[in-house]
């Protein structure tokens, strides 16, 4: 009790007398707050007080003052836990509290974060973070590199599109099995469909295992953007998923209920051929706006591959046509189609039907 | 893949069976159904089967294919099968697919059906062999 030790300078009383307060304060507030942890604090708070007013005390009422003070330091103790909890609502902190496993998180995040940026070249990092932290616009970038607006967005596009690649990269400790890898999955972070076909994306994440879940983050952002829908095939009843999801996505456009099943009719059938031949792929339904609007399926998997593709397409070669692929089938369901197959590299069936401006046929 | 809502029913009525499909069905379920159909066929001894597929927004050469099993089995087992409720829709896919039903009989919902059963085995024949 440091407290009592001090105020010796005082005439009225000594500090020995304060010490001798002890007891009875303890009694005070004990009586008062019971074993409430804030007990010893109150303690020394009146015995701070009475001190601190020692010299003004008049002989003999030390105690009285003692006594006051400590009930009013243990009142204003129970004003002041009354009137927190009264505002507790008001101060409540929403966020959680910081776990070790959180802070370990976020460290994880800010260190892979730098080192993703650490790939990028030099001036890309630079313009990303001035556009990005600074807040300088792209006009004002443009002006200063020499180029236009236009320019530098698409630049700004294709580093953050880098970045998340990096960034995914980093979080995992992945390095990419193949060079192949990078240049797929960039093409999917920039959502461009055109670099995403000249490097075989959609091929590539069939075949390496890496990339098919490291492109899920990737594909999943750009999903909502786009009016298209990725369904994994890989049993049974993922068929059926397949052709109710390609009948939902059909029916946004105006096809009639015909065209709706014979949609689902031909998923239904290159889904199977995915099932049975080569285990798994996935189907891609995609709106088309030009040159028509129409709906497309592509349907990809990476087995064996079909050893004829001429035979698969002869029709009436068995009960259900061609190699029993139900392929010549599909391909007089919908108006267009097309079948790439490669020995050991898997198949790829392409197949659009046109929206029509009548129901039937 | 057990539990759930009923796929599929099959009921009896007098000597025939009807079953009927309440929902799209995949091809592992349309094994199960076969298999369930053609136990029950010779449970119940029954002359004449009723798949009613009305619920089927599609069938693909698989499903075609196992109806026609179901319905040749069901033949070696001594009874008729008849398909109703093809969808007009299902219809035409199936026509521009290439596949068919075969030589199952069709008839356009539950009632034609049971019509077409009494007069295909209006009485129980005598032989063993089922085949009318």
């Amino acid at each position: 009790m440091s407290a009592t030790e001090r105020g010796e300078k005082g005439t009225g009383h000594a500090s020995a007398d304060v010490a001798d307060l002890i007891p009875m304060v303890r009694r005070i507030v004990g009586a008062r707050v019971g074993s409430h942890p804030a007990a010893d604090d109150l303690v020394q708070e009146t015995l701070t007080r009475v001190l601190a007013a020692s010299d003004t005390i008049e002989p003999g009422m030390l105690e009285p003052y003692a006594i006051v003070t400590a009930r009013n330091v243990v009142a204003t103790m129970w004003r002041d836990e009354d009137r927190k909890r009264r505002n507790r609502h008001r101060a409540i902190d929403l966020s959680e509290p910081e776990t070790p496993e959180a802070q370990l998180v976020l460290d994880e995040e800010q260190s892979a974060m730098a080192r993703a940026l650490g790939r990028l070249d030099e001036r890309e990092r630079r313009t990303l973070l001035e556009h990005e932290v600074s807040g300088t616009d792209t006009k004002t970038l443009a002006e200063s590199a020499g180029s236009t607006a236009g320019a530098i967005a698409a630049q700004l596009n294709r580093t953050r599109a880098r970045l998340r690649v990096e960034y995914l990269l980093a979080l995992q400790h992945v390095e990419p099995p193949t060079d192949r890898c990078r240049p797929v999955l960039i093409a999917l972070s920039s959502g461009d469909h055109r670099r995403q076909r000249e490097v075989r994306a959609a091929q590539h994440l069939l075949e390496c295992k890496d990339c098919a879940s490291l492109s899920q983050p990737l594909l999943e952002r750009g999903q909502q953007r786009e009016g298209s829908l990725r369904i994994t095939i890989a049993a049974d009843p993922d068929i059926v998923a397949a052709r109710s999801a390609a009948r939902e996505v059909a029916s946004r456009l105006k096809f009639g209920p015909t065209e709706l099943t014979v949609i689902a009719t031909a998923v239904s059938e290159v889904c199977r051929n995915i099932v049975r031949f080569a285990g798994s792929g996935e189907v891609v339904i995609e709106l088309l706006e030009s040159p028509r609007r129409g709906l497309q399926v592509v349907a990809r998997d990476a087995g064996p591959g079909i050893p004829s593709v001429e035979k698969a397409m002869s029709d009436g070669y068995s009960t259900y046509g061609g190699l029993g692929l139900g392929l010549p089938g599909v391909r007089r369901l919908m108006d267009e189609f097309a079948l790439v197959s490669e020995s050991g590299h898997g198949t790829t069936v392409t197949m659009t039907k046109w929206e029509r401006n009548t129901d039937d046929e | 893949m057990n539990g759930g809502p009923a796929l599929v029913s099959i009921m009896r009525q007098g000597s025939n069976l009807i079953a009927s499909v309440h929902t799209a069905l995949d091809d592992s379920e349309l094994v199960r159904f076969e298999r369930d159909l053609v136990d029950q066929i010779g449970e119940f001894r029954s002359r004449g089967v009723i798949i009613d597929v009305a619920a089927l927004d599609v069938i693909d050469s698989f499903a075609a294919l196992t109806l026609r099993r179901i319905a040749e089995m069901a033949r070696l087992r001594g009874a008729v099968t008849v398909l109703v409720g093809i969808q007009p829709e299902v219809a035409f896919t199936m026509v521009r697919l290439g596949i068919g039903t075969g030589d199952v009989p069709t008839a356009l919902d539950l009632e034609e059906g049971l019509e077409m059963l009494a007069r295909t085995a209006p009485h129980p024949a005598s032989g063993a062999d089922g085949r009318r």
